[in-house]
């Protein structure tokens, strides 16, 4: 279902396009330039393929091109994120059964010959600072980089920037100085116009497909493939949310908090009638609250610990609007011929075991799973930083220092990809490592002005981490850093 | 595979959790030296086995390559039901493209010399190559090409596991993630291994330490000539399957093939490659790569590459393995320097070592492949290396 009216936000919809679906040649009416796979959803279809082994149907998971629970067949070419393959008019789009097949081609589309490969060939163009990802680390990052004077490239898969921002419509929280009280949504334009005259130039709509030791990105934007090369590196590539394993947790209308996020306000379609909320964290609390707002119903938000995770005035929003939040609860199923029609929870003790005879069941047709984030650390992995395992930063990470820097020079990390944490910290994480990139880079300016700038945000993370809920990443970061210090002494 | 205390003696100490070196353990527990110990530095396969195309092919153009290639191919038709395990050995052919003159003169002698031995081998024009063997190829610029139905594909981390696995029950010691820091000698005898767990005493080694052999012969004196080279290869999602042989050609330099999983899996070799330990992925394979496998099957074009990664050929100066005991040092023996092809001849090779070690005489003389011709001169080139 499609909404129409919405109270924070107005959708700018494409030109109303027809589209065919399956080899029938059903038409099938979207709008240009949304997902194929918010479109097909907007149509109430949900199985998109076949899983290849036992062939179950599967639907979309994550919404932004990263779990593959997507693949369908388009214009006849097999595994095609439909998540994040912007609609066109007349396209054909199939459901996926086994792993595809090989698209029939032109012998002639061959082309000439590719030269006789060299090693010694010229590699094209560098510049000083590439950073991967415009969410607020990486547009932070750019804009202290850039007042430093250092030449910046920004590069983001997404055809719009801010990262998760784009899909967050409520009022921040925590100090005015960090945005509080101003939308996600909102955020993200002011970072953009922070960049304004400085030496940064954006790159949407293109995918970091790898990350060599040379310090060459490889790039795929659309189908063209295109190299860049880079002094200094900064991966603000946040974090990709985590699945959680129960029966049928395959089935369509199980989703990422994430996928309910982009589907809903980005796209402005809702991704059931009756949700269960798994997860009462802050991102949990949130999207339910978001859901409500969309008009769609909660049926409870439910999470295994003891006690609600998030903050209490989301909860007690929440609550006001008479949906249960059940602690100590767990999901032990989801059930439906090809999608999901009931969910089945029940309580669990004081070992999370399940208790017996505590089994409900839930007349739900999605259920949303917000069970925390991982950061992404694969282009730092496959450059070869140094990484750690450390649970309370979100699982594993790139080692790095209160710079931001990580085991190889020049190459920096910040917000959610060096552990999960939130908008405010990962905006001046983001500032840490465009001021370190800059010194790194030997920008020639004000060196009073960088150590100034430095210290302050260094102060600002201080006090964001302060409380309570600051209390995980700092312990974490701190771990980190002896871990790192026991290492260098180690190996002198 | 062991977790008590590691052997302090053995009859065979062999270095290397390759296929090489787990073939050899089978081969020599299964002649009845069971009390043997194989040493890996890290996990079976994580040097250049698990890096490779898993190719098995038998158009070779000298004599003594063909015939240990067709030995394999026999031994490997019955190789899942000798040791017990799934290796995906699929006999799928392959298809070697000419695209010049030297290609065209060299496949006609090779396809002479082929047949001779009972290869069951076969000429193609280019507009055959779409009704026999594969639609969808590229055929530009083909003069001819050569098909053989028999040859073959395997998965290497299968078959190396399965040789691991029959020799360990037999007896045989595996012990991961324990580096040999030295081999160590007294006089012109072996004595044992030095590792970083302990010592076992030995009278006998086998070095089968692929590129890292040369290393470790150099800690008794020894010199072997192998240098490493860098050779990148890449893996696509998996699709149904639509391509059974492997397609390979010299001239344009490629290989690839369709594994069982439904990836296509390729790589080719870069002319001007520096020697070296250099085990980078670099982009420019990743490019070069796509853009010949899209020259030749252009269907490709929309096939995404999932993974890349690069492994060491250790090659020699006439690209043929070293197998043998070392001349002067009683005991020790060498496996390695398979220039790129030690996959396919590996059980062959492999049990001809194990007949040496054990004191028989092998079933086919090896005596060539050993270490002391290169300092008798007269070396044999093979032209049929990618
Ligand atoms: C529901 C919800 C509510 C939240 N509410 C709050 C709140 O009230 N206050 C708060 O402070 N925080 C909040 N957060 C957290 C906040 O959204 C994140 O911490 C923050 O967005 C992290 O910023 P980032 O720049 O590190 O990463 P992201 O915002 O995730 O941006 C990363 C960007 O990098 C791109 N990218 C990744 N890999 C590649 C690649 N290989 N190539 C190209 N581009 C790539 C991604 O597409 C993305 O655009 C909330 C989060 C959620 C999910
Ligand atoms: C990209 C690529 C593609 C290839 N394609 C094919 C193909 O299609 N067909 C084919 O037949 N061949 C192919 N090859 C070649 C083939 O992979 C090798 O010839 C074969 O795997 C050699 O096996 P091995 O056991 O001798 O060496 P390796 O597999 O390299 O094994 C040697 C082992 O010794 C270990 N080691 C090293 N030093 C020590 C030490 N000090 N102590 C203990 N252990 C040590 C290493 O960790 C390693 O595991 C390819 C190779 C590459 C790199
Ligand atoms: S990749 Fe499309 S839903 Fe995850």
């Amino acid at each position: 279902m499609r909404l129409t009216r919405h109270p924070i936000l107005e959708f700018d919809r494409g030109r109303e396009i027809e589209f065919e679906f399956e080899f029938d040649g059903r038409r099938l009416l979207g709008f240009e330039g949304e997902s194929i796979a918010a479109a097909l959803h907007a149509n109430d279809i949900r199985v998109f393929r076949e899983s290849v082994r036992r062939k179950r149907p599967r639907g979309f998971f994550c919404a932004i091109g990263r779990c593959s629970s997507c693949l369908m067949t388009v214009d006849g070419i097999p595994n095609i994120m439909t998540c994040v393959t912007p609609l066109r008019e007349g396209m054909r789009v199939e459901t996926q059964r086994g792993k595809g097949t090989i698209p029939l081609a032109d012998l002639s589309s061959a082309g000439s010959p590719p030269p006789e490969p060299r090693r010694d060939s010229d590699d094209g163009a560098t510049i000083p600072l590439a950073i991967v990802g415009m969410g607020p680390a990486g547009l932070s990052a750019a804009a202290y980089a850039g007042r430093m004077g250092v030449e910046t490239v920004v590069i983001d898969e997404n055809l719009v920037p801010g990262g998760q921002l784009i899909k967050q419509t409520h009022m921040f929280f925590g100090s005015r100085e960090h945005y509080a009280q101003i939308r996600g949504v909102d955020i993200g334009d002011r970072l953009i116009a922070n960049l304004e005259s400085l030496p940064v130039k954006l790159m949407l709509g293109t995918t970091v497909l790898g990350l060599y030791p040379d310090r060459t990105l490889s790039l795929l934007a659309g189908t063209r493939h295109m190299q860049l090369k880079a002094d200094a590196v900064i991966l603000a590539t946040g974090a990709s949310e985590n699945m959680l394993a129960f029966e049928n947790c395959d089935l369509p209308g199980v989703y990422g908090a994430g996928a309910v996020q982009t589907l809903m306000n980005v796209h402005g379609v809702v991704p059931g009638k009756r949700v269960l909320m798994v997860g009462a964290g802050n991102i949990g609390l949130i999207v339910a609250y978001q859901l409500l707002q969309a008009g769609v119903d909660v049926a409870a938000v439910i999470d295994a610990a003891p006690e609600i995770g998030g903050y209490h005035v989301h909860a007690a929003k929440i609550r006001r609007a008479g949906v249960p939040i059940l602690i100590s609860h767990t999901i032990l199923r989801v059930t439906g011929p090809d999608r999901v029609e009931s969910a089945e929870i029940c309580r669990v003790d004081d070992h999370w075991q399940p208790v017996p005879g505590s089994e409900r069941k839930l007349p739900v047709d999605a259920v949303c799973l917000a069970v925390g984030l991982t950061p992404n650390c694969e282009l730092a992995f496959q450059m070869g930083c140094r990484q750690t395992y450390m649970s309370e930063l979100g699982g594993p990470v790139a080692v790095h220092g209160p710079d931001l820097e990580t085991s190889i020079p020049g190459v920096f990390i910040a917000g959610d990809a060096s552990g999960v944490e939130e908008a405010s910290t990962a905006m001046i994480e983001g500032r840490l490592a465009g001021l370190a990139a800059a010194e790194w880079l030997g920008a020639e300016s004000d060196t009073d002005e960088l150590a100034r700038l430095r210290d302050e945000a260094a102060d600002s993370l201080k006090t964001l981490r302060a409380g309570p809920f600051g209390a995980k990443a700092r312990e974490g970061k701190e771990k980190m850093l002896s871990s790192m210090n026991e290492d260098k002494a180690g190996t002198q | 595979m062991t977790r008590d205390a590691m052997k302090t003696n053995a009859d065979c100490v062999i270095i290397g959790g390759g296929v090489v070196g787990a073939a050899v353990a089978y081969y020599l527990a299964k002649g009845g030296m069971t009390n043997c110990v194989l040493l890996e530095s890290e996990y079976l396969s994580s040097g250049a086995t698990g890096r490779c195309g898993g190719g098995i092919r038998q158009q070779w153009s000298t004599e003594p390559n063909a015939q240990l290639a067709m030995d394999s191919v026999r031994i490997f038709k019955t190789l899942e039901e000798e040791l017990d395990a799934d290796i995906e050995f699929l006999q799928g052919g392959y298809l070697v493209l000419a695209y010049t003159d030297e290609d065209v003169e060299q496949f006609h002698k090779n396809f002479k010399l082929q047949r001779r031995l009972g290869l069951d081998v076969e000429i193609l024009q280019p507009a055959e190559i779409a009704t026999r063997v594969v639609r969808q190829l590229n055929t530009d610029g083909v003069r001819m090409a050569t098909y053989c139905p028999s040859d073959a594909s395997a998965n290497p981390f299968l078959t190396t596991k399965a040789y691991a696995e029959a020799a360990s029950r037999l007896g045989v010691e595996i012990r991961l993630f324990t580096p040999v820091t030295r081999i160590l000698r007294d006089g012109n005898r072996i004595v044992g291994v030095e590792t970083e767990r302990g010592v076992i005493n030995t009278p006998r080694v086998v070095n089968a330490a692929g590129s890292h052999s040369v290393l470790l012969a150099q800690t008794v004196d020894v010199q072997i000539p192998i240098t490493p080279y860098r050779r990148e290869i890449l893996v696509t999602e998996p699709l149904e399957r639509f391509l059974d042989p492997m397609i390979i050609s010299f001239s344009f330099g490629i290989y690839f093939r369709q594994v069982k999983h439904g990836s296509v899996i390729g790589g080719f070799a870069y002319p001007d490659e520096e020697p070296g330990f250099n085990e980078e992925s670099s982009v420019d394979f990743l490019t070069m790569m796509s853009r010949k496998l899209s020259f030749l099957m252009p269907a490709l074009k929309h096939v995404k590459v999932v993974r890349q990664w690069a492994g060491l050929y250790d090659v020699t100066p006439d690209a043929q393995p070293i197998i043998g005991e070392t001349d002067g040092i009683d005991g020790l023996f060498q496996a390695s320097g398979f220039s790129g092809h030690g996959f396919m001849i590996a059980p062959r090779v492999s049990s001809l070592l194990a007949q040496l070690i054990l004191g028989q005489k092998p079933d086919l003389d090896i005596g060539r492949l050993n270490v002391r011709r290169f300092s008798e001169g007269a070396i044999d080139l093979d032209h049929s290396v990618v």
